[in-house]
């Protein structure tokens, strides 16, 4: 296996809030080479967003980072703010859900990319406004040199995605960081974005995180996955372990919930009963447990020890953290 | 013989006249353009297309909450397109609505016993609360929740209370606008299961309104599909999903991903952007980014005409696919 370029080990981060200290991320390890795609899936409110914000250094100034965060070796965690600015938007970017909002409304989209290019680089304005033209085209922005003189409202979503993408790549970052790209778009749309990205790497060699909560997208374009449940892992291990061999009762719920159009339609949806809890709201045993249809058969150890991740048959680094050991049977 | 209409549609166009800045006064969005659509007792029909394809619009002119600028409505075997105030009340307890946004759609100020009490104040009548609870077990809620306020439950239990609200005047088909693209993969499953459990015990009907055709594919026995205002294939969802016959259909379906990792997929990648329903292309809607265009798309619209003589699917296209061999 390659050597990793991001390498994330016992990622913990905490809210300071007035309602308490909120766990949102409760202790994650992953890792991504070039050129591979890590998958991290899981429900809304998981920790997926928080994960990236914290990897980016980017988080609001009541969260308190733990574990180490390492891009090519170097530690980034409690580096100094301008040392980590030299590095944001150049060896490490991200492109969130929301491209609006990534955009500013009142420059234009060629400025803008231009601008995250000089940020990281000593080029003269109009250098690096022929550097975002060449992007825009890149991300198959048509007529780029023309609509790079264009506002952000004058795209459409698809095109703003494009754009916040181009922003994103404008420096060659090793590692790119892709939270949710496409939930907000349709999905012809979506197809085209995601082949756009597997071309970017493909040429680049980047490293991709992609942050989804679309089973469908993430079997297409991951290599390896990880499946957070309130904070923590879950699961993980390559695409076809998590397709073929899901060890995980989460995981397997998630699997049979989804409707799909590339089999006939069931009678019912397997469902997983209630919602996902919120963060440090289980204090002991498995975050799992009152949504769990294997509990039973483990009994109490699920309510009084946390499962911590453990090997399972697989291709390589199979691990899910779950008592009950061995692979679940069939959801019932 | 075929079971008695719901809901029939009859060449519905719902344009929107544009006000604000200058340069858009006097245009006219053409969000629903020329839609005949029939659902009769028992189906459940699905309506996919993506965003701004004029899904949400049809429905609400379905369901009568908004006028249609032209064509006809009817509901239960009755035109009701120009019916208003209290005329519209019988309509109300035949069709009834489920949004997609539970948060947005209910009031966070009422409770969840005001919440379902209005459908039957607005039929003029109230409600006992053994009415009020029936209403809450049927979507799987209890008792309990009927004084508690919107913002203390779970997006799917929100979708659940929407639901309710639409069922609290019996109607016979609810018309269910992205009921949950709002909602997490497993709260998903839940409500879509739902549905189904009271189409079983109820004798319920719906259009299901989703841009998830898995989604769609689940739940419809029949899916029409939406392309800049109008309906270009409809058909049985077997049929549809397996053979479509319009190239845009075709296009749309390829472009799903399926869950199984190194299946790979021939895909028909669009390009372009769908055009603006301000001033769509003459003939038919999609030839600006079909692959199959020739000059005589831009002449007239194609009709919806049956597919290998198949008069249950039609598509709208002058060069339909062939069967798959
Ligand atoms: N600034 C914040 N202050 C307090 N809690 C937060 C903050 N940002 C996120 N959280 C909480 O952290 C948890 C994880 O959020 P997030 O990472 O956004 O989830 P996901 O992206 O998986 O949907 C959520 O419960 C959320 O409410
Ligand atoms: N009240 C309105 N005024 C002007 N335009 C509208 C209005 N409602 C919808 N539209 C436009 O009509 C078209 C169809 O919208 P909609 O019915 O919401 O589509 P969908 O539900 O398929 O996404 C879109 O172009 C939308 O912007
Ligand atoms: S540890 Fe127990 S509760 Fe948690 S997933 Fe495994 S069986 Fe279910
Ligand atoms: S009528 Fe012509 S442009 Fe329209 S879908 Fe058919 S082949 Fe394409
Ligand atoms: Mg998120
Ligand atoms: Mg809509």
């Amino acid at each position: 296996m390659a050597e990793p370029v991001l390498e994330v080990h016992d990622l913990r981060v905490t809210f300071d809030t007035e309602g308490g200290l909120v766990p949102a991320v409760d202790g994650i390890d992953f890792s991504v080479a070039a050129g591979q795609t890590l998958a991290i899936v899981g429900e809304s409110g998981s920790g997926k967003s928080v994960s990236s914000a914290a990897v980016m250094g980017i988080l609001p100034s009541n969260a308190e980072v733990k574990g180490e965060v390492l891009l090519d070796g170097r530690e980034l965690v409690g580096l100094p703010s301008d040392e980590l600015r030299k590095i944001r938007g150049n060896d490490i970017a991200l492109v969130f859900q929301d491209a609006l909002s990534a955009l500013n409304p009142y420059y234009t989209v060629g400025w803008q990319v231009a601008e995250a290019y000089r940020l990281h680089h000593d080029v003269s304005k109009k250098a690096a406004f022929q550097r975002a033209i060449e992007l825009l085209d890149k991300v198959g922005i048509p007529d780029a040199a023309r609509r790079a003189k264009s506002y952000p409202h004058e795209f459409s979503g698809g095109m703003r995605q494009r754009v916040v993408i181009a922003m994103a790549l404008v420096n060659d970052p090793r590692v790119l960081i892709a939270d949710e790209p496409t939930t907000a778009l349709d999905v012809t749309v979506q197809a085209q974005i995601m082949q756009l990205l597997a071309d970017v790497q493909e040429e680049f060699g980047t490293a991709l995180v992609l942050i989804s909560h679309d089973l469908g997208v993430v079997a297409e374009v991951a290599d390896d996955v990880l499946v957070m449940y309130a904070g923590r892992a879950a699961e993980r291990g390559t695409v076809r372990d998590l397709f073929h061999r899901a060890a995980h009762p989460y995981s397997l719920g998630l699997l049979g919930a989804m409707p799909r159009i590339d089999v006939p339609p069931r009678p019912r949806l397997t469902t997983i009963p209630g919602s996902p809890p919120s963060p440090g709201s289980i204090k002991t045993g498995c975050p799992f447990q009152p949504r769990c249809a294997y509990t039973e058969r483990v009994g109490e150890r699920c309510i009084t020890e946390r499962p911590e991740l453990t090997p399972r048959p697989g291709e390589g680094d199979h691990e899910a953290a779950c008592h009950l050991g061995r692979r679940p049977e069939a959801v019932v | 013989m075929s079971s008695a209409e719901l809901l029939r549609l009859d060449g519905v166009r719902k344009y929107f006249g544009l006000r604000g800045a200058p340069w858009r006064t006097g245009q006219t969005v053409k969000a629903v353009d020329g839609v005949s659509f029939v659902v009769r007792k028992g189906e459940t029909v699905g309506l996919v297309g993506e965003s701004g394809s004029g899904k949400s619009t049809l429905a609400r002119v379905a369901t009568r909450l908004l006028d249609p600028t032209s064509g006809r409505v009817e509901i239960g075997g009755k035109d009701v397109t120009r019916f208003r105030g209290r005329r519209l009340r019988p309509v109300r307890r035949t069709v009834q609505m489920v949004f997609q946004d539970p948060q947005a759609s209910l009031n966070p100020r009422q409770s969840v016993g005001t919440i379902l009490s209005t459908p039957f104040r607005a039929q003029g009548t109230r409600p006992t609360r053994a009415q009020l609870i029936e209403l809450l077990h049927k979507v799987g809620l209890s008792e309990e929740h009927l004084e508690r306020y919107p913002h203390e439950f779970s997006g799917g239990q929100r979708q659940r209370i929407g639901i309710a609200r639409a069922l609290a005047v019996s109607p016979d088909l609810l018309i269910c606008d992205e009921p949950v693209s709002a909602l997490d993969v497993s709260v998903q499953a839940q409500v879509l299961n739902l549905l189904a459990d009271l189409r079983d015990e109820l004798g319920l009907s719906y259009v299901v309104v989703a841009h998830d055709l898995a989604v769609v594919r689940q739940v419809a026995s029949r899916v029409a599909v939406m392309y800049l205002g109008t309906i270009v294939e409809e058909g049985p969802s077997d049929q549809v999903y397996a053979a479509p016959a319009h190239p845009y259909t075709k296009a749309l379906l390829s472009a799903v991903p399926v869950p199984e990792p190194g299946v790979t997929r021939d895909r028909i990648v669009l390009t372009g952007d769908v055009p603006t329903p301000i001033s769509p292309p003459s003939g038919c809607p999609f030839r600006t980014r079909c692959y199959k265009a020739e000059d005589v798309c831009a002449t007239t619209r194609p009709v919806l005409e049956p597919v290998n003589g198949q008069t249950e699917h039609r598509a709208a296209c002058y060069f339909p696919e062939p069967p798959p061999s």
